[in-house]
């Protein structure tokens, strides 16, 4: 059973203006004054209601920086909310930044091993996976050198098909995935469609609007932090084309900067095919 | 805190096999592997013996070889994973921010890793005792030892975590741990005994030292063949169990803030 509850959740990142503060600073620049390290709060996420329970595939669409990712984030539980209470419940699979942390003296083989037990593997579960695993990363021999020496197209294979691997019951992906060469692009897609009929529930975040309309059943228009609509995906995914595309070419002003050079009169159209 | 260490424990295969491969790592690079890695205290030991015997004019070096790297092996393995820890959570940043791990999980890395090194270099303390003693005293003893060594294992966890967390807040704890660990290293009776400290009415130094009390818990009985008394134990379980709460009281307090820390 494989649940998701989010209830008034809020989260609020505290930014103070000198980060990595050292010691020797902090006492000789009286940086314990707030006056000299002034922090500023930033709201990432702001009373978020959710549930999802098995069987829903929920999109989650949104500008840059509206917390899309932040809210995935806190999904996987890597950021705990300030305020509001939080439930996940099933084992949880998240693809996003799939390439960091990577133990790079080691080898391909060592690393599928350390990523695997990460994802809540053992030792016994593992020995059925590492074969298949493998195949899929397709890097053969290269699986026996130091991940140091591979190049990103072959670390993003390896990470994925280590993430992929694991069979969750709630899946988190995020913007995937230009992953690797043409031909593993395919196979990623492939397996993608697999995890997601498997999962038995699926959280998304994703700029191409047309896969939400046809991978999920229900969508999230996120704007600064809080939920502008939601509801089914074609409705959703209307309500947000139609609130980006009108904007830019009813105010084509907004992209004039003060440059002479640049203020030029431009073609509306020419703006919304740039914006698109 | 129970879920915590359940949690821990679930990851068990996750941080054994990081510490395998640290070690692995360490030991790797030398030819002579892991007797390169204890040529270190070894040399110091041969180094220490000579200055203190033809300068100081000081006991034997029968006597004064085992005392130096008993002494030496248990600073090392605190200093060690004190300054290790200290960098933990940065060097294990990306884990942190791909997976909500225990947080208690990396200095056990760092610490379990010192550990294993710790174990090797009083094996050869114990058979350089028995073969320069031609007894087995200390081998006898060892049952009073392994009580202590549990709780120096834990005490060293418990100072990694801390200093983990001062690095998150401050960046440059370690600088400021090392220039400690040197200040700290002539304040402790290891290269010279503590009766030296005792002469000049200086007992309370050791006293309040707690790596002197994990001396006199390991080093001691080892040395003599004979177990501790009971009120060292009662010391040692009181100071462990003390710094245990704190770092326990740091992570309950401190964990959901790391990751905005990093």
């Amino acid at each position: 059973m494989a649940k998701i509850e989010l209830n008034d959740v809020s989260l609020t990142f505290t930014l103070s203006q000198e980060r990595r503060v050292t010691f020797k600073e902090y006492l000789i620049r009286g940086l314990f004054l707030p006056s000299r390290n002034p922090k500023v709060a930033v709201h990432a996420l702001a009373n978020i209601n959710l549930t999802a329970n098995d069987g829903d595939r929920i999109g989650i669409i949104g500008h840059n920086g509206a917390g899309k990712s932040t809210m995935l984030k806190l999904l996987a539980g890597i950021y705990p909310p300030t305020s509001g209470t939080k439930t996940v419940e099933g084992k949880i699979c998240s693809l996003f930044d799939i390439s960091l942390g990577f133990e790079h003296e080691a080898n391909g083989w060592d690393n599928i091993m350390y990523r695997a037990y990460l994802q809540g593997e053992t030792p016994r579960s593992l020995k059925a996976k590492l074969q298949d695993i493998a195949d899929f990363t397709e890097l053969g021999s290269f699986l026996n050198v130091p991940v140091r020496y591979y190049s990103s197209g072959m670390l993003v294979r390896l990470a994925f098909s280590i993430a992929t691997a694991a069979e969750p019951e709630v899946l988190l992906i995020d913007e995937v995935l230009s992953v690797g060469d043409m031909a593993f692009q395919n196979k990623a897609r492939q397996r993608m469609k697999e995890m997601m009929s498997s999962a038995r529930l699926m959280v998304m975040v994703s700029h191409d609007l047309e896969s939400i309309r046809s991978l999920c059943t229900r969508a999230i228009w996120l704007q600064q932090g809080t939920i502008m609509m939601a509801g089914d995906p074609d409705e959703v995914v209307d309500a947000y084309t139609e609130s980006v595309a009108p904007k830019i070419s009813r105010h084509p002003a907004g992209l004039v900067t003060d440059d002479p050079d640049q203020a030029e009169p431009v073609e509306p159209a020419e703006i919304v095919e740039r914006a698109a | 805190m129970l879920h915590h260490l359940q949690a821990v424990w679930s990851f068990r295969h996750f941080w054994m096999s990081l510490v395998r491969m640290d070690l692995r790592q360490r030991y790797r690079r030398s030819v002579l592997g892991i007797g390169w890695s204890l040529l270190n205290p070894l040399a110091m030991t041969a180094v220490f013996c000579v200055v203190f015997s033809s300068i100081l004019g000081s006991s034997n070096w029968r006597t004064y070889a085992p005392f130096l790297l008993a002494g030496m092996s248990v600073w090392d393995f605190i200093r060690n994973s004190v300054t290790s820890g200290c960098v933990t959570f940065i060097h294990n940043e990306s884990y942190i921010r791909q997976c909500p791990l225990p947080c208690g999980i990396y200095p056990l890395r760092t610490v379990m890793g010192a550990a294993i090194h710790f174990m090797i270099s009083l094996s050869v303390v114990i058979v350089l005792l028995t073969v320069l003693n031609m007894n087995f005293a200390s081998v006898q003893v060892l049952w009073a030892v392994l009580p202590s060594v549990l709780m120096v294992m834990v005490f060293a966890w418990s100072v990694a975590t801390l200093a983990a967390f001062a690095t998150v807040h401050f960046h440059d704890t370690q600088h400021l741990v090392e220039v400690g660990a040197q200040l700290w290293f002539f304040t402790t009776p290891i290269i010279y005994t503590r009766d030296l400290l005792d002469n000049k009415g200086l007992s309370w130094v050791a006293d309040l030292n707690p790596v002197n009390l994990f001396l006199e818990l390991i080093r001691g009985p080892l040395i003599s063949g004979q177990p501790p008394e009971a009120s060292l134990y009662v010391q040692g379980f009181t100071l462990t169990a003390v710094t245990l709460g704190l770092a326990i009281g740091t992570i309950a307090w401190l964990q959901n803030k790391l990751i905005f820390r990093l």
